[in-house]
């Protein structure tokens, strides 16, 4: 779990943590090799400065008589912080010699041969380091001292430089920046094909995406209302197919019943009575599994409390025996949107259920509040055997049955909870099943409220 | 058993269905009524003239001209009482029958005997009240709730559907129908009686129980539904229709 939570959960944050260690090295190196060209070029600047002025001032100090250099080295312009002076060492205890490639920078620029052979210096030249950025220059003046020039020599570090650092930070954050908005706009059309897939399984004539925006997505669009209009046609179909039969048995059974009005024996009469309101249970309940997937129903505000007292009112009616443990608990009223025809049936399929396999149904609802906001919950107890964990999900597939209510006394063809759960997904719910604690089955609904 | 009558009620019976119009009319005759059948619109119309019909028993799944169309005629002509057979689960065609002045639906299929308690109901009503008004049921409104008897829900004061039973919904219907006036025991099992099956006696105070509970109010003053001493009940609001 807590490996899981260190990679962002959103593409956008995915394709970010990709992307900016990248183009933050990416965006090192090249300020790096910027400000490293950028160090080479000051240097060679700095290096022709240097050579020059060198060459310039050994000029002007010799010009005049020996005693007098010191003070014509210390009277010269300190400009470009190189300071000159005439010292008898060329350089000082702890100064090395200055490393090749900047002896190399500076040496083409110490133009000598403009000065009269007599006025060279006697010998080459002492170029050392003083420090890390400074540089010493001596020239061997004629009476075997030395002009030496000091100056500022600094070294090509750029990453050193707070700048480099606000350029890096700022480079990369502009970057990131660029990168989360463009990828959230380029997956803004996943996000909304997610969206119509979630109204699609809702409501199955939900409109159409827009088919525009960049190529791929246009197609994606494209491809999904062509799914979806093929769901459409194959549900269509279906319930087409679900009418049709439940339609055409109409005749023969109303033809049964009549029928059987005839029959003299009245035990057989009875018996075939019985046999035919299960077939006709069996259509209709048939019926109303493919009908309900349409949802022609308009929805209405309805009050879900009466609607809950009503499904037990006729349960009550429907087994007397079981009246007296048939409860409500919750909200005098309760106003909800919904399709009134269709809601009664899931929540007495739920309570019928319940009476069926556990001679009782506890109803309780529970109003949307803060720990569940936006949604109400009706739970449906009964104190029942139960249902064996493996099949909690599996008696919500049309015409699958407990092993135990293949028979007539709990009847049903496998439509009831298939038809419920259709009923609620379709009111944006659901519907799930659990064996309670203390023995029975817990139908717990939820429903937008 | 049945209503007092000079003759035995004649029946107009359409459905399109020869072998379900042949059983059912031998039915309905082995209980007592005389019955004319007719396989679709035209055949019902030739019948129309040649008998005093009491009750028609109309098929709105026909194929050819629609049951709808034909009750819409029926309408025109007469005010015979016209009971439905509507196809399960197709509630705008009742609906439609309904508002089209039609007095009562069985869905198919049909119960033969409910439907033969039932055309007796229809019976009874039209030979206590003579003839109907020919106007379909409209929507009574009291204290703030509305009941509409072609879609058979009623509104509550916020204008939500509050679901009521069959019973519940006729028992109310037939209080508001005649709302201020004490009905006995007796005459709202008189005035229900067709509509609904079962030890009736108590399923009246158990539906009037329910009905309080759902129209609020509890055993408070605000109470709608007033028991009167000795026996019956009245709807205490004022009543409007449309």
């Amino acid at each position: 779990m807590a490996r899981r939570s260190l990679i962002p959960r959103s593409l956008a944050g995915r394709t970010l943590l990709v992307l900016l260690p990248g183009m933050a090295v990416v965006q090192g190196l090249g300020l790096a090799v910027h400000a490293l060209d950028r160090g080479e070029l000051q240097r060679l600047a700095d290096g022709r400065d240097l050579g020059a002025r060198t060459v310039a001032a050994y000029r002007a100090v010799t010009a005049g008589p020996p005693e007098g250099w010191p003070a014509a080295a210390a009277a010269l312009d300190p400009a470009g912080g190189i300071r000159a002076s005439v010292e008898a060492l060329p350089f000082r205890e702890g100064m090395d010699p200055a490393p090749l490639d900047t002896q190399r920078v500076i040496r083409p620029y110490l133009a000598w041969g403009t000065l009269p052979q007599p006025l060279r210096p006697r010998e080459g030249l002492n170029i050392r380091t003083a420090g890390e950025n400074n540089i010493v220059l001596s020239a061997h003046l004629p009476d075997d001292r030395w002009l030496v020039m000091r100056g500022g020599f600094p070294m090509a570090w750029p990453w050193a430089s707070a700048r480099f650092a606000w350029a890096w930070a700022g480079m990369t954050l502009g970057a990131a920046v660029l990168t989360l908005w463009a990828v959230r706009r380029l997956t803004a059309p996943v996000r909304l094909l997610g969206a119509a897939a979630e109204r699609l399984g809702r409501d199955v004539n939900a409109p159409a995406l827009a088919e525009d925006g960049p190529e791929e997505v246009a197609k994606a669009a494209a491809a999904f209302n062509t799914m979806a209009a093929r769901i459409r046609r194959f549900v269509a179909d279906r319930t087409f197919l679900l009418t049709a039969i439940g339609h055409d048995l109409r005749t023969p059974i109303t033809r049964l019943r009549l029928r059987a009005e005839w029959m003299d024996d009245d035990e057989q009469r009875r018996r075939m009575v019985a046999d035919l309101d299960e077939l006709q249970a069996m259509v209709s309940a048939t019926l109303a599994f493919g009908q309900d997937v349409a949802g022609s129903e308009p929805a209405v505000p309805l009050d879900i409390a009466a609607l809950l007292r009503t499904v037990l009112d006729e349960a009550a009616d429907a087994w007397p025996g079981a009246a007296s443990r048939l409860t409500y608990a919750g909200p005098d009223q309760l106003q909800v949107q919904g399709r009134p025809v269709a809601l009664k049936r899931a929540l007495a399929n739920l309570v019928s259920n319940a009476v069926a396999y556990g001679g009782d149904a506890q109803v309780a609802l529970q109003p949307a509040g803060p720990r569940q906001p936006g949604t109400l919950v009706v739970r449906v107890e009964d104190s029942g055997p139960g249902i064996p964990p493996h099949e909690l999900d599996r008696v919500f597939e049309p015409f699958h049955r407990l092993e135990g209510s293949r028979n007539r006394e709990t009847g049903g063809i496998g439509l009831g909870l298939p038809i419920t759960r259709n009923i609620l997904r379709a009111h944006g719910g659901d519907v799930t099943l659990a064996n309670r604690d203390c023995g029975g089955t817990r139908a717990t609904v939820t429903l937008p409220g | 058993m049945l209503p007092v009558m000079e003759v035995a009620p004649h029946i107009l019976l359409i459905d399109d269905d020869r072998e379900t119009r042949d059983l059912l009319a031998q039915f309905l005759q082995k209980h007592g009524l005389r019955v004319t059948a007719a396989r679709d619109g035209r055949d019902a119309r030739r019948a129309w003239p040649a008998g005093a019909y009491h009750l028609v028993i109309l098929d709105l799944m026909m194929p050819g001209e629609s049951g709808l169309d034909l009750a819409r005629w029926l309408r025109g002509v007469s005010d015979v009482p016209i009971v439905m057979l509507t196809a399960m689960g197709e509630e705008t065609d009742r609906i439609i029958g309904l508002e089209l002045g039609a007095d009562d639906y069985v869905p198919k299929p049909f119960n033969p005997r409910e439907l033969l308690a039932r055309i007796r109901a229809v019976l009874r009503r039209t030979e206590a009240r003579g003839p109907r008004a020919g106007a379909p049921a409209r929507p009574l409104r009291f204290a703030g709730w509305t009941l509409d008897p072609t879609r058979r829900r009623l509104l509550n004061p916020a204008g939500a559907e509050a679901a009521l039973t069959g019973g519940e919904f006729d028992m109310l219907s037939v209080l508001a129908a005649r709302a201020n006036q004490v009905l006995t025991r007796d005459m709202l099992m008189d005035l229900l009686r067709g509509r609904q099956a079962g030890p009736f006696d108590r399923a009246i105070d158990v539906a009037v129980s329910r009905l309080r509970r759902k129209l609020g109010g509890g055993e408070a003053e605000g109470n709608l539904i007033k028991t009167v001493r000795g026996g019956g009940y009245v709807l205490a609001a004022e009543v409007e229709q449309g």
